[in-house]
């Protein structure tokens, strides 16, 4: 069925035209995104049980964009009457629409008196232009957040916990959550009506354990565009999580050293992240942040890296059909066997640098500031087995699990904590386990080294990404198994 | 929104028990590429939380739910939102426990804000930092806001906290005179409102570790050195030791902790003593109850490495039969036994500048990238940069000392040095 647009934007839509209008005597851009995303996040262990309504992506609120001499200023609320708003006639909203107009106004004001006082100098920018563009998009989804059995999901995330426990000498708990969201957005400008309504889920079994000495956690999850019906693949999850806390529990340290290495596909889009996704963030070109500006069309990787960027590259967590700005999705070719091609870009940037938008301004939600951010990043896929990777090493791991990354832009440093290391010997896995990985290295040397690809590919979506330590936006990532070469410690 | 109407609602509703938080952020914020103004925003919102309780099982268990109720919602949503709740809380049941008791009164701290003074304050400061052609600041973001913070429930509890909070994140560049290198540094500063001092102190100190790494060499092999830390990568230390003492991840046997017994066993250096105060001075966390009305008391989680005091959520303090406690939001970590000084004798690498230092607070494991480290070893200095930091807490705090000299970063007021005289050090550069 189709995630149904939100009947709250729709009947604010005549207000917001109107006052995208009014405010356009003032200014020489204006845009208002309107948004009304609900939700719930389920949690069950055997020790605490919880169920709210706030997901990440939940929210109802307005920001309006407006460009004036150069400067783009936001004004962000959440806020309003809509008895005036939504069922007045024509002449009551108008003085709704000069009113909210005069308060915005006001309050950009008071903080131009500060940059007059302080004597501030603008960065400036040129005018986004705006075309007619009228866009309803509703994606599919089984079953809505609004429409979920709670009570079935409830006792199903209850019965999966004392699965997971009883399956696992020494568990302490195993946590079950769920959490799935229906975005509606709303993009409006004097020339433009856009509306989008989608739904994701995202779902993990996490098994808490002790040997006695030491506690672990395994971690695994599902995720991806759609309904409650998402949850459906939870219990093989599981499964899988219990036989990592079993791994986790006899594992032993790494000795340190540079290795050869396979990637497990969650540490494949790791990678893919840390190395180019945050290094292409085109508004870090703006500000001299990021290295890969000066690598336009030169070698980063070997030939058998080819990374695609773009919420159009799958079915995931964060397959919006316009950005936060209302640029339509993309899907961005950013190497293409081992050349770098190009970065990504919100709107702003684009029109300071002097290209085109990719579609990738995203905001936490309506409060916070548009930067350039990921969506689907994903190598492509080659023609190996995994088979034929683990035969090809003599000493070396395969790396599965993400417990977090961290980029470096100007750099090109990277650092992957990676959960599990099953460690490979002669061509065959040993069944020896080391835990935590910490893999760090230079993204050119790393990329540089892959020399084997599977033919498969898996793209997965849970947590956030976060641009330096704050806002965090939904993304997912993924490609296939890899070999290459980095320093383990 | 109507927050009147939303009391009588949840009284007419039934409800086993309620509580509401009402969250309104006033806040403008600038961001700056260089010294130029690259947007400015402003925001005025606000968010009303419900959580409805239920008794379940002649009191044996309490269920409960929560919401953000929009302050767009209409009477009749409210109401249909509240009986959604109600129906909600029933399907998850905890053991029982009660919310935490007023008195009826509504109680008030508020502290004056003005968004305007604290945005002039925020942007001479950064304009008057002095720079050179070969360090300065690449971008800036500043965030200031004025919190009004409303907690009320079904117990007769109404606190109102009225507070400043303030973000700066900031961008620093390093180059050689030859411009042919660049890198940069990051820092986030978080505080109630301006603090020039302190940031001209961080960004100068910044500037310096920029022009080091330019110089810097690759990491060598050390192996198992001793390793010092002095910047605000320490406070994933303290806050592991903070971990061990909350009362969730007590509850969730995930913390061994046994009030009485030493925190860490086997810890044979300094030894530990943190407590948890409400007040810190220009702290973004001085409130006067935690965000379920619980009063915040100063009070000793750890005292000479022996656990004193588990702290946390309501619902888990009381489950391990705490009479008194609050969630925590400032910290103070007592000094140790040696100087600054005397920590930093015989070889040791300081480490300075990481990716992303980490230090889990479930299994202890300690790891970061690092960018910026000064190894001293046979009377010299060498910077270098590169490989990684790691170990577990469990070994590396059996020989940790701490600073008698003190730093205040926000809510944590911390020894400005800690060494662990055993951590790994993977390097890039060879073996030393």
């Amino acid at each position: 069925m189709k995630a149904k647009f939100s009947p709250y934007l729709t009947r604010l839509a005549q207000f917001f035209r109107e006052l995208s209008q009014e405010l356009s005597k003032d200014y020489n851009y204006v845009s208002i995104l309107s948004t009304d995303s609900v939700g719930f996040a389920v949690r069950i262990s055997q020790r605490s049980k919880s169920v709210s309504s706030k997901t990440m992506t939940t929210e109802r609120g307005t920001v309006i964009r407006v460009h004036d001499q150069g400067l783009y200023s936001e004004y962000a609320f959440n806020d309003i009457d809509c008895s005036r708003a939504m069922y007045q006639t024509a002449s009551e909203r108008k003085a709704y629409v000069l009113e909210t107009a005069e308060k915005i106004k006001t309050e950009l004001g008071r903080q131009m008196n500060i940059l007059k006082r302080t004597q501030t100098a603008v960065y400036t920018t040129p005018t986004l232009k705006d075309e007619e563009r009228v866009l309803l998009v509703e994606k599919e989804a089984e079953i809505l957040p609004e429409e979920a059995d709670m009570e079935k999901l409830i006792e199903n995330l209850g019965r999966l916990s004392d699965q997971g426990v009883a399956s696992l000498e020494g568990a302490l708990d195993c946590v079950m959550s769920a959490q799935c969201t229906h975005i509606n957005k709303m993009f409006i400008t004097p020339k433009q009506y856009l509306r989008q309504s989608y739904c994701y889920a995202e779902g993990t079994a996490v098994l808490i354990a002790t040997n006695g000495e030491d506690t672990k956690f395994a971690y695994e999850g599902v995720s991806g565009l759609g309904g409650v019906e998402i949850f459906d693949g939870l219990e093989e999850k599981l499964l899988s999580a219990v036989k990592q806390a079993k791994e986790l529990l006899s594992s032993g340290r790494i000795e340190p050293g540079e290795y050869d290495i396979i990637t497990a596909p969650s540490i494949t889009g790791l990678i893919a992240h840390e190395a180019f996704g945050h290094g292409v963030e085109m508004d870090m070109f703006v500000k001299n942040r990021a290295l890969g500006k000066e690598y336009i069309n030169q070698r980063v990787g070997s030939d058998l890296v080819t990374m695609h960027e773009g919420a159009l590259c799958g079915d995931t967590v964060t397959a919006f059909a316009f950005d936060d700005e209302g640029t339509l999705a993309g899907d961005v070719t950013e190497i293409d066997h081992g050349i770098l091609k190009t970065g990504i870009c919100d709107a702003l940037a684009a029109l300071r640098l002097g290209v085109e938008p990719t579609g990738n301004g995203k905001r936490e939600n309506f409060e916070h500031k548009v930067y350039t951010r990921m969506t689907n990043t994903v190598f492509d896929s080659g023609s190996d087995s995994l088979e034929e990777m683990i035969a090809s090493i003599k000493h070396g791991y395969l790396l599965d699990g993400t417990e977090s990354g961290m980029e470096d832009p100007k750099h090109w440093g990277i650092q992957c904590i990676v959960s599990r290391g099953y460690e490979i010997r002669v061509g065959v896995l040993t069944g020896r386990v080391v835990s935590p990985v910490v893999m760090t290295g230079y993204v050119p040397d790393l990329l540089g080294s892959i020399s084997m690809a599977s033919s498969d590919r898996v793209l997965e979506g849970n947590g956030g990404c976060g641009k330096g330590y704050k806002e965090w936006v939904k993304v997912a990532d993924g490609g296939p198994y890899l070999k290459a070469r980095a320093r383990l410690g | 929104m109507n927050i009147d109407f939303l009391i009588s609602a949840l009284k007419e509703s039934g409800a086993g028990a309620w509580e509401i938080t009402d969250q309104k952020n006033h806040g403008w914020e600038f961001y700056f590429i260089r010294h130029k103004l690259d947007q400015n925003r402003a925001k005025d919102v606000e968010h009303v939380t419900v959580k409805v309780y239920e008794v379940l099982e002649d009191g044996k268990f309490l269920g409960s739910a929560s919401m953000e109720i929009p302050p767009t919602a209409s009477e009749d949503e409210i109401r249909k939102m509240i009986g959604d709740l109600s129906f909600r809380a029933r399907l998850v049941k905890n053991p029982f426990y009660r919310l935490n008791p007023g008195d009826g009164k509504p109680h008030q701290n508020l502290k004056m804000v003005s968004l305007e003074n604290i945005s002039d304050d925020f942007i001479r400061t950064m304009k008057n930092l002095p720079e050179e052609e070969t360090r300065d600041i690449n971008s800036y973001e500043i965030f200031i806001s004025e919190m009004n913070r409303r907690y009320i429930n079904s117990e007769g509890a109404d606190y109102t906290d009225v507070y400043p909070s303030s973000m700066l994140e900031v961008v620093i560049n390093a180059r050689t005179e030859e411009k042919d290198h660049e890198i940069e540094l990051y820092r986030m500063l978080t505080s109630g409102t301006c603090d020039s001092l302190h940031i001209a102190e961080e960004i100068e100190k910044a500037m310096a570790y920029g022009t080091d790494k330019l110089k810097a060499e690759n990491t060598p092999m050390l192996g198992k050195v001793p390793v010092v830390f002095s910047t605000d990568n320490s406070l994933e230390f303290y806050h592991y030791f903070e971990a061990q003492m909350d009362a969730a991840l007590k509850y969730q046997q995930i913390s061994r902790a046994e009030i009485g017994q030493p925190v860490l066993a086997g810890m044979q250096g300094d030894q530990i003593s943190m407590k948890a105060v409400a007040f810190l001075p220009n702290s973004s966390h001085n409130f006067s109850t935690d965000t379920e009305g619980a009063p915040i008391e100063d009070r000793w989680l750890i005292k000479d490495g022996i656990a004193e005091n588990f702290y946390g959520a309501r619902q888990f303090s009381q489950y391990l039969g705490l009479e008194k406690s609050s969630q925590v939001f400032n910290i103070v970590v007592e000094g140790g036994s040696k100087s600054e000084e005397e920590l930093r004798q015989g070889n040791f690498l300081e480490a300075v500048e990481f990716s992303d230092f980490q230090v889990d607070p479930m299994t202890g494991d300690i790891a970061g990238e690092i960018r910026l480290a000064y190894w001293h070893h046979d009377g010299r200095v060498q910077i270098v940069s590169g490989g990684s930091v790691s170990g577990n807490m469990k070994e590396a705090a059996e020989n940790m000392y701490f600073s008698r000299e003190k730093k205040l970063y926000d809510g944590m007021d911390v020894p400005a040095v800690i060494r662990f005289e055993i951590l790994t050090i993977t390097g890039i550069g060879g073996d030393q």
